[in-house]
């Protein structure tokens, strides 16, 4: 097996637990089936990325942004459309489904404790099954066009590279229908960590 | 149908640049990054260029260079294109400049007015004048390059549209 192929096949283990732990987590506090799938581990031109993104129409989504910083540090991106994200926010706060009626610092603050909640279940995978150390920062959220807040998230890892490995996944809460996407981007030293794990296999 | 009246919307990517003729629309999306539309408006040829950064330095001799990735590339680049569709000259073309805004508040440094800044002074030094230019803020932009026109539609989150 080619070190390309060993890497992959590392990022795709590690998705697939942070995303089985991340659903059990979310499943738990809102008191539905989350099930979350992992649609893409791949390298991809920022360009192609970026174009797919722009090409589809204006969503209006809110998204946080969070860094996984430590011994493999990560990008991650959750974002949801604004409609979906105040059923979150009542899911979330444990009330009725209808009752948020416009995105304030409810929902906002939801989509924020979403991003927690998702990227701690990974940094958390990290550290039990792989023991390398990360913790996530506080999230940035961002409400604005869905091609805006994924160009702005590829821009940070993209300075000095025009290819990108990104694992994309789509979840789905069971009985809203609500449907999310959340990203994961290695940065610096993370893919050496993910060929060191993919030789430990 | 005759083939080239059919109008097509084509999609311009981060770190791209595409050139076309009318009756064709070049769409775009910028964050922190600048959109750069330059048009001739005998030819009714023009291009959009979505650059992340202002000056491409030592990157220019990396492997897989992209050019449309840097303003002081990437402008040049855009001329080049469009010369190899139209007889118009740099100084037959004006330009319109978007985006630039400052998406991410925790970063301190903003992108975005370097690579207006950048861009300005670039132009500048082509003799292409600036007839229009929407920039900065803290949101998203949605542009589209009408080649009949030469008319922007920009649309930034949250307002009405804005022709320029």
């Amino acid at each position: 097996m080619t070190d390309r192929l060993k890497v992959d096949k590392a990022l795709k283990l590690i998705a697939k637990l942070s995303i089985d732990k991340s659903s059990q987590v979310l499943s738990k506090m809102i008191k539905s089936g989350a099930r979350i799938d992992l649609e893409n581990v791949c390298v991809v031109d920022i360009t192609e990325a970026t174009e797919k993104v722009i090409g589809q129409s204006d969503q209006e989504v809110v998204g946080a942004f969070i860094d996984l910083v430590g011994d493999a540090p990560f990008k991650f991106l959750f974002y949801v459309n604004v409609a979906d994200s105040l059923v979150l926010t009542d899911l979330i706060l444990k009330r009725e489904i209808g009752m948020t009626k416009i995105f304030d610092v409810y929902a906002q603050s939801a989509v924020q404790e979403m991003g927690n909640i998702l990227s701690s279940a990974i940094s958390n995978v990290f550290s039990s099954d792989f023991q390398i150390s990360m913790a996530p920062t506080p999230p940035t959220v961002i409400n604005d066009y869905a091609s805006t807040v994924f160009t702005e998230y590829i821009m940070s890892v993209a300075v000095d590279k025009n290819e990108i490995l990104i694992i994309e996944s789509v979840f789905n809460i069971v009985a809203t229908n609500i449907g999310c996407r959340m990203f994961i981007l290695p940065v610096g030293e993370s893919e050496k960590i993910l060929s060191y794990v993919a030789s430990t296999m | 149908m005759d083939q080239t009246t059919v109008k097509k919307e084509i999609i311009v990517g981060m770190a791209d640049l595409k050139v076309s003729k009318a009756p064709d629309i070049i769409t775009t999306s910028l964050g922190s990054c600048i959109g750069v539309c330059l048009y001739s408006p005998t030819q009714k040829v023009g291009g959009i260029l979505h650059l992340m950064m202002a000056y491409a330095g030592p990157a220019a001799q990396r492997e897989g260079f992209k050019k449309a990735k840097f303003a002081d590339t990437g402008i040049p680049e855009l001329i080049h294109q469009l010369q190899a569709i139209n007889s118009s000259g740099p100084k037959d073309y004006v330009a319109k400049i978007f985006g630039g805004g400052k998406i991410l508040h925790g970063i301190v440094r903003n992108i975005g007015a370097d690579n207006e800044s950048a861009v300005r002074s670039i132009l500048k030094d082509l003799g292409i004048r600036i007839v229009a230019a929407r920039t900065g803020g803290g949101k998203g932009y949605r542009i589209s390059l009408n080649l009949d026109t030469g008319k922007v539609s920009c649309r930034i989150f949250g307002a009405e549209s804005e022709e320029f």
